[in-house]
């Protein structure tokens, strides 16, 4: 969190002013947002949430847990809490699978072009429906509302047949589609009230400092909206490496299936399903959700401070 | 072109009952698709190259077996190849819903689950292939697998392979409750009964028989052993048949299990029974045989690590298999009067797709899969192959002589074309489990019964 | 500072929060920006969803999809759905388990993004990469857990409840054969895994909150309680409707871990909800394709009066 120089930009202050106090933000030290209470106050939220965070993420140290036992270990009387006794072999068995290095590179090569397109198309069209006024906005607005509200459990069947007509079945691009169209309505909403929550003064403070309305947009709104766009992109990139259902038949050849296709078929790669190789594996699925978020977090916390920098 | 004798006589003593009518009507059917004049067929596989495509599940079909298929069909057709793409069993229903629509997609032959299988072949999703009933093993071919695949007296699908659910048991709990293997179903609910009346010491929540609340897949083997059915067909309809009073004997049968000879939770189904058992909680469990390598005695595991590939690590891992088996006992459910009971019977059908670009290769392929050589192999992996004639070859082990005298007798799903539907509601699921919580039986398959016929019609 | 520090009018519209946009010039460069996002929506999801409404009043089975002609039956399937009592108890079932989770899963959000947003970056980050890991790992993976955690043989809450705690007739409680027992467990599940989304977009939105109105605030004497209702909350308000719109329409169409849970073992007639209702339809696509159109009727009625307030004071 950073705390800035200079008061808000509110109506009640001259324009220019408010452009001024823009452009001069800048970081200051970081320190708490809330400048009430001591350090104990702090230390007692600190504690909270670590212990909230070591009760959410519970199940997933069970699963990762779980991938260091052999199998006659994972369902006891007693339960294995912590497997220092445990062994490697089932990360081992993983990785000396071909199918998963295959899985990996067609679930990357997914996601980035659903990742890319979904944010870039939803960006330009939140942007017009909460910076513009044309005629079909608010009916574009509830048409977009409304899809998501559609169960979307019959569509495959729809959806491939369209693929099959435009032979993208068991392509990356076809799969990326149906994505792409699936992601985006959520996408349009969620940045649609990231670029509602951004006031517009600021930008038309900048515009009257003589930026043009795209440089002000760019220099002043868009590094606003970096937290939003993270949000909506690690949903977005959630989605596209974690979906089952519209991969399992768009993907039938088995050298182009997705990762959670894979994951599904170790479960079936023995008639008595091996349940640790399986929590290895999604252990494994889930350390790029892990290192893409690492690598965009710092976005989110530099939104505020990226643009005053810049300015 | 193979043709069924019209005049032959059907073998009702191997048949069961039911697929009698089957044989019968496919014989009449073969007749009368010969005389419409369907595509000729050239008896050693036509002319045209191309790639065809096989979709095999899981993994119950060893490479070996799938190496074999691949070169016997390629150096059968020069210049044609044939790809086996390995499908996953639990996501192969939206598959085939979609792949099998599409001329550019679709697998030329596919095996189906054998209660997936009526739902496809009604549909209309595979080529009629009667013709061949003979050649590929006539009344040979598991006749309650010819009787799933099969809609309006045409055959479709064929038997592909079948497995069966046996009991297995822990010697040394036998022993010390001092039992023997039960030889009528009578017994096994004494035996278990006793089993549970005496648990190893320092056992919890013990079970003589490990029968969770939703395990319909082993209960159906009380309603089949009383002479019971799941569901009958009267006329053109099916009616849900739990209420009879033969099924009642059996689910009553089922209840006093549930009651006094099993401590396994009411909210569980079938799916790995050995870990009770393997924890030393359970005297008894039913399972496919191949359950076999999955018995893991904590006195027999000799720790290896799984992807240790040395001799030593071989050998450790046959002694711990020996071992295991020699403190397990296994042997199919006994019938009323003593024999084997009618159990469950799990496994596939093969198919050649109706939208397959390339029917002759398809069905030369099923010509393969239906030879001795391939029969024989199915077999010598455990399995019982779609042809009984060749089920001789699995061995005399005490496991496949308990599977076999299993599958001979077991019973199928019924073959009704909405029976996907009953399974996908989970009807059978729910019934059970209100048995286990101790519902009357009647009531629970009164309020059940109406629940299958209302979906199957 | 160059500027007094202005007056925060505690309660009021926050500043811009919810602006109404100001160019209403109508050009067609604004139609441009549309369109790239429309194309994959009208025919990656608009199309199929045209042919799903159609089906649904034709008699649409797996026979028909390999070719046979689909006969045209009305309202039939509609009428066969809505006269049928079952339903309609799977519709009031759904409803009171999505506002439930809803609820818990915007309060326990909110809260922990408020949270977030005030500790130190060690515990943020420990919180943000759990949250994180509840979101992001395969749900195959994640919910076998769950499942082995309320297990009643093995499960570890068990073990915990019984063994440590002492309740020891818990030893080998069924938790799901009982619906509501059952519902306390999706709940459980699906607020896990729905919680993470809340707080990260609701930690972006505070995010966007000018640290300098805060201070200003605080300088005129506004206490932190109304300094987050009076600013913090009006200005990301326009990102609260839009995850509680989400999370509404999410909850009710929930499936995933229902299914897994009835896969499990619990009563499957007892313990749906419309999500397993519509895929136990699964071989006839007209049914499913019906119980989709009523589920959008039963999410508009909920949001309905929502999405119409949002819509009147321009949040839309």
């Amino acid at each position: 969190m950073s705390t800035l120089t200079t008061p808000p930009p509110t109506p009640a202050v001259p324009t220019r002013t408010r452009a001024a106090a823009v452009r001069r933000r800048r970081p200051v030290r970081r320190r708490r947002a809330d400048g009430r209470g001591g350090p104990l106050t702090r230390w007692l939220l600190g504690t909270l949430a670590v212990a909230i965070a070591l009760l959410w993420v519970f199940p997933i140290y069970w699963m990762i847990s779980s991938a260091f036992l052999p199998l006659n270990r994972l369902r006891t009387p007693d339960p294995t809490f912590f497997p220092v006794d445990g062994t490697l072999a089932n990360f081992r068995r993983v990785l000396a699978d071909p199918s998963f290095a295959s899985a990996f590179r067609t679930s990357i090569a997914v996601t980035a072009i659903v990742l890319v397109a979904s944010l870039v198309f939803a960006f330009l069209a939140a942007l017009a429906v909460s910076r513009f006024r044309f005629r079909g906005r608010k009916s574009f607005i509830l048409t977009v509302l409304v899809v998501q509200m559609i169960p979307a459990e019959g569509l495959f069947i729809a959806q491939y047949g369209m693929l099959d007509d435009w032979g993208l079945v068991n392509r990356v691009a076809g799969l990326a589609i149906v994505y792409v169209a699936a992601i985006l309505p959520f996408t349009i909403w969620m940045l649609r009230g990231f670029v509602a929550g951004v006031p517009i003064e600021l930008e038309e403070a900048a515009m009257v400092d003589g930026l043009s309305r795209t440089g002000a947009f760019f220099r002043i709104t868009f590094p606003l909206l970096a937290p939003g766009l993270v949000a909506s992109g690690v949903y977005g990139f959630l989605q596209s490496w974690n979906e089952y259902t519209l991969a399992l038949v768009v993907m039938t050849d088995p050298g182009r299936r997705t990762l959670p296709l894979w994951l599904q078929g170790l479960v079936e790669a023995n008639r008595a399903t091996d349940w640790g190789v399986v929590m290895a594996g999604a252990a494994l699925i889930a350390v790029p959700v892990i290192i893409f978020f690492l690598a965009v977090q710092s976005r989110m916390t530099a939104g505020l401070v990226a643009g005053a920098v810049k300015g | 072109m193979a043709r069924l004798d019209p005049g032959r006589d059907t073998d009702v003593r191997t048949l069961r009952i039911a697929a009698a009518g089957a044989a019968a009507a496919l014989a009449l059917s073969a007749c009368s698709s010969d005389a419409t004049g369907e595509e000729p067929t050239t008896g050693d596989g036509g002319t045209d190259t191309a790639e065809i495509t096989l979709w095999l599940n899981g993994t119950d079909t060893p490479d070996e077996l799938r190496d074999y298929l691949v070169e016997t069909f390629e150096a059968e057709h020069p210049g044609s190849t044939l790809t086996i793409e390995e499908q996953d069993w639990s996501g192969l229903v939206p598959r085939l819903q979609t792949a099998l629509t599409s001329p550019d997609q679709t697998p030329d032959v596919v095996e189906v689950g054998n209660t997936q299988s009526p739902t496809f072949t009604y549909a209309g999703a595979f080529a009629d292939i009667t013709d061949m009933y003979d050649e590929l093993g006539g009344d040979d071919l598991l006749p309650g697998f010819v009787e799933a695949g099969s809609a309006d007296g045409a055959l479709y699908a064929a038997p592909y392979y079948s497995g069966a659910r046996a009991v297995f048991y822990n010697k040394d709990m036998f022993q010390a409750a001092g039992v023997e293997v039960p030889t009528t179903l009578e017994e096994f609910t004494e035996v278990a009964t006793t089993l549970q009346a005496n648990p190893p010491a320092g056992v919890e929540n013990f079970s003589g028989f490990w029968l969770p609340g939703q395990d319909w897949y082993n209960g159906a083997a009380w309603i089949y052993a009383h002479g019971g059915e799941l569901a009958t067909k009267d006329g053109d309809a099916w009616q849900g048949a739990l209420s009879s009073p033969e099924s009642l004997a059996g689910l009553e049968q089922v209840q006093t299990l549930f009651q006094s000879a099993t401590n396994a939770p009411v909210d569980a189904d079938s799916n790995e029974p050995w870990v009770p058992f393997n924890n030393g909680e359970a005297a008894m469990f039913s399972a496919p045989t191949w359950a076999r390598w999955s018995i893991d005695l904590p006195q027999c595991n000799a720790g290896v690590d799984p992807d240790d590939t040395s001799d030593e690590a071989k050998e450790l891992l046959a002694q711990q298999q020996a071992c295991n088996e020699e403190h397990t006992g296994i042997f199919p459910l006994p019938g009323v009067d003593g024999g084997v009971a009618p159990v469950f019977a799990g496994g596939s059908n093969i198919a050649v797709a109706a939208m397959s670009q390339h029917p002759e290769l398809a069905r030369d392929l099923l010509r393969i899969i239906f030879g001795e050589e391939y029969q024989t192999m199915l077999a010598s992996k455990g399995l019982i192959p779609g042809n009984t004639e060749y089920a001789s070859a699995m061995g005399d082990d005490v496991y496949s002589q308990a599977a076999i005298a299993a599958a001979l007798d077991a019973k199928l799903t019924p073959p009704a074309e909405l029976w996907a539907d009953v399974e996908g509601q989970r009807i059978l699921e729910d019934f059970f489990q209100e048995i286990a919580g101790g519902a009357d039986p009647k009531d629970a398959a009164a309020r059940a019964d109406q629940l299958i016929t209302d979906t199957l019609s | 500072m160059t500027a007094p520090a202005p007056a925060v009018r505690v309660g009021g519209r926050p500043p811009g929060a919810a602006a109404p946009p100001r160019r209403r010039r109508r050009h067609l460069g604004v139609y441009l920006l549309l369109v790239p996002a429309l194309v994959p929506i009208a025919v990656g999801l608009g199309y199929p969803l045209v042919r799903q409404l159609v089906l649904s009043f034709q008699e649409y089975g797996l026979r028909q999809q390999f070719g046979q002609p689909a006969r045209w039956v009305g309202l039939a399937n509609y009428a066969e759905l809505l006269g049928d009592p079952y339903v309609w108890a799977v519709i009031g079932r759904s409803v009171a388990f999505c506002l439930v989770n809803a609820a818990v899963t915007m309060v326990l959000g909110v809260a922990l993004a408020v949270l977030m947003a005030r500790v130190g970056a060690a515990a943020r980050m420990a919180l943000q990469v759990s949250m994180l890991l509840a979101w992001g790992t395969p749900v195959l993976a994640s919910l076998t857990v769950w499942q082995w955690l309320f297990d009643s043989q093995y499960g570890v809450v068990n073990w915990l409840l019984a063994d440590v705690l002492g309740a020891t007739d818990m030893r080998f409680h069924s938790w799901i054969v009982e619906p509501l027992s059952f519902y306390f467990v999706a709940t459980v599940i699906v607020v896990w895994m729905s919680v993470p989304f809340v707080v990260f977009s609701v930690y972006a939105g505070l995010l966007q909150v000018p640290t300098e109105t805060m201070e200003a605030a605080q300088l005129d004497g506004a206490s932190a309680r109304q300094r987050f209702w009076g600013i913090t909350v009006p200005m990301i308000r326009p990102v609260l409707s839009v995850v509680l719109l989400l999370q509404i329409i999410w909850d009710l169409k929930v499936f995933t871990q229902i299914y897994v849970l009835q896969r499990a073992g619990a009563p499957t007639r007892d313990t749906n909800l419309l999500g397993t209702l519509i895929y136990s339809y699964a071989r006839e696509f007209s049914m499913a394709g019906a119980l989709a159109t009523v589920v959008l009727v039963v999410t508009l009625a909920l949001t309905g009066f929502y999405v119409r307030r949002m819509l009147k004071e321009d949040e839309l």
